[in-house]
């Protein structure tokens, strides 16, 4: 059913590798529009690097990603023309207001106006501090205004790394309900890391599991719940496949 | 075009936002109003004539251009890239659809609006403080060569900061780029006075090139001499910079 769609991502032997012995190998994956894709794996897998790496922030040993065709190594403005993220911690300009911190990206994408500021931020629950610095922001606030960052330029493709981090229960709900909201009503497509098994499963609609930087499989998340009670289960049966065993999911 | 232009619109913004450039502007006032006491001193002390309403711009220009200026130029060359790597703040801009190369030319020209803003500003106020306490010696000539004065000696800053543009690339650590560009800077200024026959190549006597245009027999092979060397130079450091930069991991 997915190969007929569009493919918004495409992933073809990524490979970087640090002084460590860390880092992804051999990676390659594809990404339709519509997906809300969860790349699942433990800390250390090389999810961030993969998603350093398809935003430009690092380059690959070899192997490329296209976005919507585009190169981000060859052609990265165009790449990232309809992309929105959030890699890591959410960082912020934590000498200016929340709006002008957003105000700053809006200057990147002519159609994108104070009116789409406010949204965002009423979006995000942040609109009673858009005035205020993200210097006394919680870490959940300041999540918050990396995700509205995101959002703000209504792209259609929006890659999230551990985008729950330093959430509490109803940020999470509200963050869930703002990537569903956005892939029903805006067809957006969502490339989304993290290490929370249970919301992987609650969030997305296909799911890759990487370990030890490379990805063991990719399937979409109703098939994988056909076959196991739940995510975590088939999780480690993909990781002992695969002849390791995780002393923990996470 | 329009990428470049919100890029440098957002680098400018972040540069007035910032206190340091606040605490620039009042410590370059001081400069004026200290020099301005001590001429009055001076002359009424020891009865002796100080300077005259347009020496008193040039004598500013003269102390500047070695102390505070180099100084400011640091600062904010440092804060603009090693304070945004160091607070992970580069990948807010490094994630839009804006390349490198603009990044680093917008910052650029930032500091170069800062240096000139800077220069622009004590002119006017040496001027105005030159007119008020000084004796009236302002010819049409000698106005329009302190103006020049002013504006040419925004060439070697630029010098300067593109060595400390390269210098933060490479270290880590701001101080640690402070701390070297002083070193560089006293090391150079000793090297001019032991070699002295050699000193035109070194960047600490291109801050005083401006001297040059006064010379009433105009120096022209001197100045073009002069201009080619810095010329070389920033292409150097602006190339080696970039590199760096372009290479850079987030």
């Amino acid at each position: 059913m997915e190969k007929s769609m569009e493919k918004v991502i495409e992933i073809k032997n990524l490979t970087k590798s640090y002084g460590n012995g860390r880092g992804i190998n051999d990676i390659n994956l594809d990404i339709y529009q519509g997906d809300i894709f969860g790349f699942l794996g433990p800390n250390g897998a090389g999810k961030t690097t993969a998603m350093k790496i398809m935003t430009g922030l690092i380059r690959p040993d070899h192997g490329d990603v296209r976005i919507f065709g585009y190169s981000v190594t060859e052609e990265f403005e165009k790449a990232m023309k309809q992309v929105g993220c959030l890699i890591e911690i959410a960082e912020s300009y934590h000498y200016l207001s929340a709006f002008d911190n957003l105000k700053q990206l809006a200057r990147y994408y002519p159609e994108v106006d104070h009116k789409r500021i406010e949204e965002v931020l009423e979006l995000t629950g942040l609109i009673k501090f858009k005035n205020e610095k993200p210097k006394k922001f919680s870490l959940g606030m300041k999540q918050r205004l990396g995700l509205a960052a995101a959002v703000l330029s209504r792209p259609k493709v929006v890659i999230l790394d551990e985008p729950l981090n330093g959430l509490d229960v109803e940020g999470m709900i509200d963050i869930r309900k703002l990537i569903q909201h956005l892939a029903e009503n805006e067809q957006t497509t969502f490339f989304i890391s993290s290490h929370l098994i249970h919301d992987v499963e609650l969030t997305c609609n296909r799911i890759g599991v990487i370990y030890n930087g490379k990805i063991l499989n990719v399937e979409s998340t109703h098939n994988i719940l056909k076959n196991y009670a739940t995510l975590e289960n088939y999780f480690v049966s993909e990781v002992e496949r695969n002849g390791r065993v995780p002393s923990s999911a996470d | 075009m329009a990428v470049f232009q919100a890029a440098l619109i957002n680098e400018v913004e972040k540069l007035y936002k910032k206190k340091k450039v606040l605490v620039a502007v009042l410590l370059s006032l001081a400069v004026i109003v200290i020099g301005q006491i001590g001429i009055i001193g001076v002359r009424s002390g020891f009865g002796l004539r100080g300077t005259g309403s347009l020496e008193f711009p040039m004598l500013v220009l003269s102390v500047v251009v070695n102390t505070v200026l180099p100084l400011f130029t640091a600062l904010v060359t440092i804060d603009s890239f090693s304070g945004e790597f160091s607070q992970n703040t580069m990948r807010i801009t490094l994630t839009r659809p804006v390349s490198r190369f603009k990044i680093y030319m917008a910052k650029i020209t930032a500091i170069i609006l800062f240096i000139l803003g800077a220069l622009l500003l004590l002119l006017i106020f040496s001027m105005m403080a030159g007119f008020i306490f000084n004796t009236n010696s302002a010819t049409l000539d000698s106005l329009g060569r302190t103006v020049f004065s002013y504006l040419v000696s925004l060439f070697p800053m630029l010098v300067l900061a593109l060595g400390i543009v390269l210098l933060a690339n490479i270290f880590k650590s701001g101080i640690a780029v402070f701390f070297v560009s002083i070193l560089i800077f006293l090391a150079m200024k000793v090297l001019g006075l032991i070699f002295s026959q050699y000193s035109s190549l070194l960047l600490t006597t291109q801050l005083d090139w401006y001297n040059l245009f006064l010379v009433n027999s105009f120096p022209l092979a001197k100045i073009v001499r002069q201009f080619f060397i810095m010329l070389g130079s920033a292409i150097m450091l602006f190339t080696a910079g970039f590199y760096i930069f372009d290479k850079k991991e987030f």
